[in-house]
Order: C-alpha cells, then sequence, then structure tokens
C-alpha cells in the first residue's frame, strides 16, 4: 500500500485550494478523481508528501452554456462528462470520448481536470478537446487566471504550462456550429484499455473549418487543420486525403511494447479516416 | 499523519481514525472487518475492490480513508435485507454458477447491481460493458452474464420463481 505519510487536506472552496497551492506550490499535488494518482502512490511510484483533494470543492463542478461555449468544471466527472445533455449536444465528440474511458467504476470518479492535467498522451479527452478548440483555463491565489489554447496547454509527454501555483478551473469548449458533425474513435487492446491510437474530428458546416486531432502519435496530441480537404464536401477521396495528411503528421510517433512507431503511424491513417466518416455522417444526421 | 473519517456505511454512521495514507479499502478491510472487499492489484485494473461510494461504483483501492470523510459507502454485507436473506442479485449468482473461486464476486454483484438499478432490463451487450472493469480469471463471464440476466428477470418480477413465491 502507500509507504510514504502524506500530509493532507480538504478544502471545502477553490479559495482554500488555491491558498494551499500558493503557500506550498511545487511541494504539494493535487488529488481530483485520482484515477491516475491513485495507483501510481499504491505503486510507490508517485510519493507526495502533500495532498490537496478537490472532492469537496462544490465551485468546481458545474456544466454551463455561457454564449457560443459549453464551460466544464474541473471536477466534473467522466460519468457526467458522457451524459450531460448539453455537452452531448454541442460537443459530441467530447461526450462520445467520455463515453469510451476505462469502465464504469473509473467513470464514475475520474474528473476533466485530472484528466487533462496529467495529460497523458493516449488519454481519450485530449484529441476530442484539440478538435474542438477547447481552451484551458488555469487559476491562482490573489485572482489571478489565465486561458490557454490546447497547443498551448499541452507541451510534452504529461508536461503541461499549468504552473504549480495554478490549478485547472474550468474547461471552454466552443459549441459546434449548427450543421456541424462531430466524431471520436480509439483503437485499443480490449475495452478499458489504453488507446494506441485515438482521432477525433469536428467538422462544421458546409465549407466551415475542420479539425482533426490524433493521440498516441507523439508526446501530445496532434492537430490537422483539415478544413482545405473538404472544401468541395466530404467525398471518399477527401476522406483518403486527409488519412494520408494523418500518416504524414504522425511522425512523433515512437514504438513500445503494443505497437511500432511504424504500424501507429498506418492506425493513425486508418483512424483518421473512419472518425472523418463518423463526424461527416453525423452532420448529415443533424 | 492520523485523522478522524466520519462514514456511513452500510447504513451505520462509524467514526473511523486513520492514517491519511490509509486507502478506503484497507479502511474497510482492516478497521471495520468487512474483508468482502477484496485487492487484487491496487491499481485500479481488477476492479475486486469496488463499492458503492455516495450510490456509485467506484474502485475503492483508488480512494483515499480521508477523502470519504461525510460520504456513504455501501459494501456486499450491506445489500441483503436481513441476515437471513439474501440479495435477488446474490442467489441469482449462485443458481446459476455466476462464480467460481469468489475472490472478484462481491464486486462484480455490485456492478452488476448498479446497472440493474439505472437499466432494469439491460441487453447482453450492456450487462458486458457494465462489468468491463470487473475481472473473473475464472468463469469466462458466460455465466456471469446468465446470472445478471437472471436477476433482472427476478428484480421484475418475471422469472418462475419470483412469481412462485408471489402465488404462496
Amino acid at each position: 500500500m502507500i509507504s510514504t505519510e502524506i500530509e493532507f487536506s480538504a478544502p471545502d472552496s477553490l479559495r482554500g485550494v488555491l491558498a494551499v497551492l500558493d503557500e506550498h506550490g511545487y511541494d504539494v499535488t493535487v488529488l481530483s478523481g485520482g484515477m491516475s494518482l491513485l495507483p501510481m502512490m499504491n505503486l510507490g511510484l508517485a510519493t507526495p508528501e502533500r495532498v490537496v483533494s478537490l472532492n469537496r470543492v462544490e465551485e468546481l463542478r458545474s456544466v454551463r452554456e455561457e454564449g457560443d461555449q459549453i464551460v466544464i468544471g474541473s471536477r466534473v466527472r467522466h460519468f457526467e462528462v458522457a451524459t450531460d445533455p448539453s455537452i452531448g449536444r454541442h460537443c459530441p465528440a467530447l461526450a462520445a470520448a467520455a463515453r469510451k474511458i476505462g469502465d464504469v467504476q473509473v467513470r464514475n470518479r475520474g474528473t476533466i481536470g485530472g484528466s487533462v492535467s496529467h495529460a497523458d498522451p493516449s488519454a481519450d479527452y485530449l484529441p476530442a478537446l484539440v478538435a474542438h478548440g477547447a481552451r484551458i483555463v488555469l487559476e491562482s491565489a490573489g485572482g489571478a487566471r489565465r486561458e490557454l489554447a490546447t497547443e498551448d496547454f499541452f507541451l510534452d509527454l504529461m508536461f503541461t504550462a499549468k504552473e504549480p501555483t495554478e490549478l485547472i478551473t474550468e474547461i471552454r469548449v466552443p459549441k459546434l456550429p449548427a450543421g456541424g458533425g462531430a466524431a471520436y474513435v480509439r483503437f485499443a487492446r480490449v475495452e478499458g484499455s489504453f488507446a494506441i491510437v485515438n482521432a477525433a474530428a469536428v467538422l462544421s458546416g458546409d465549407g466551415g473549418a475542420a479539425w482533426l486531432a490524433l493521440g498516441g502519435v507523439g508526446p501530445r496530441p496532434v492537430a490537422l487543420d483539415i478544413t482545405g480537404h473538404g472544401r468541395s464536401g466530404w467525398d471518399d477521396a477527401a476522406v483518403q486525403a486527409v488519412g494520408d495528411a494523418a500518416f504524414e503528421v504522425s511522425g512523433g510517433a515512437t514504438s513500445d511494447a503494443m505497437s511500432d512507431a511504424e504500424y501507429k503511424r498506418e492506425m493513425a491513417r486508418v483512424y483518421a479516416r473512419r472518425v472523418v466518416r463518423a463526424a461527416r455522417e453525423a452532420r448529415q444526421a443533424f | 499523519m492520523k485523522t478522524t473519517v466520519q462514514v456511513r456505511v452500510n447504513g451505520e454512521d462509524r467514526a473511523v481514525e486513520v492514517d491519511t495514507r490509509t486507502i478506503v479499502a484497507d479502511m474497510l478491510r482492516e478497521h471495520l472487518r468487512l474483508t468482502s472487499v477484496h485487492i487484487g492489484c491496487a491499481t485500479g485494473n481488477c476492479g475486486a475492490c469496488t463499492i458503492f461510494l455516495d450510490g456509485r461504483t467506484v474502485k475503492s483501492c483508488c480512494v483515499l480513508a480521508a477523502d470519504v470523510d461525510g460520504r456513504e459507502i455501501t459494501t456486499i454485507e450491506g445489500i441483503a435485507p436481513d441476515a437471513d436473506t439474501l440479495h435477488p442479485v446474490q442467489e441469482c449468482f449462485i443458481e446459476n454458477q455466476g462464480l467460481q473461486c469468489g475472490y472478484c464476486t462481491p464486486a462484480m454483484i455490485l456492478s452488476a447491481l448498479s446497472l440493474l438499478e439505472q437499466v432494469p432490463d439491460p441487453s447482453e451487450d450492456e450487462i458486458r460493458h457494465a462489468i468491463a472493469g470487473n475481472l473473473c480469471r475464472c468463469t469466462g463471464y458466460h455465466f456471469i452474464v446468465k446470472s445478471i440476466q437472471a436477476a433482472a428477470a427476478r428484480m421484475a418480477g418475471t422469472d418462475p420463481a419470483s412469481t412462485a413465491q408471489t402465488s404462496v
């Protein structure tokens, strides 16, 4: 079990959590759902001396609509992201990604802020957030606040722009425009195992902006503007071209025990095509 | 660092003094002697430590005891109506041989119960997705699925056994 002593606190307000971060910064580990942190602590891979829990902070639990954005509190749990009606309607690739995370028990406990902060390159949320053009809100004591695009937030393998004194408080996701379509697909050995390659696509209405995002093919999510490919509609030739482009941008893939780098790149090609087709179908059904 | 956790377990309010590094699974096993909570992996994979926390299933090896202060927990010890009666899901696992060694069983039954509370008449596919977080290395899952299907029927009052009971 956990071998090192822990100084534990669970403030009941965001202000309280930010005060702990302000005081201890580098020496404090934030606990949200704990679905990655607790296994690492049980294995002795993470040995935090001081843990601050978000589980009593009610302010971080809401999902709300604000103009053309859906604003998701960082402590919203995966099952809530998967089933919330406004997320399902306006950020469908994100809802689809949430439905694929781990298993029932993991979705009941894990949180979107925790997953984003952990920044595992095979996490289900990452490509969905990138393709939807989400922004990450960071707050720290004294009212300091900044909002980062995903490309400025996810910097490297499990490394983000978040400072130790900052907390992810919100994920802001633009609503899919009317007539748009979005989808998320993953390639994994079995249900519940980490994705080897995953992909999300968000297609706006006719001729509008279109984005593909890939996970598992580099240390951070890879975004690809595919607007040009869909200029004259998403026919099979356009889908084919997106697949080829996905292969080209997946050069950062590395080999591991499950699959070698070339294989991942080929799967990026296959899953890019599949996700664009799925987004196309979703758009027609809209 | 010691802390006192106030927690409602199987309908009873308990105050438990634990070390802050204690996981919920150990609190339940070592402090409250609820040994149905099994620890198979301690990494959130096997699901043998599944409990209800505020009405939803979680893996209790991946939650700190200090983090459940003020919360409500149910283990399999708390699901039967009384000491002499089993819950219908428990009955159906026995009748359909939904277990072999039994290590995964308490947690498997809680996951089944959670599903049936939300989806009273699940398809086989829904059942298999619902127990994806509970590993069983004996049965191959076939008789577990069958047990859950039988439990769904019994809880809905549409199986022969429950019809017999109501006609008495």
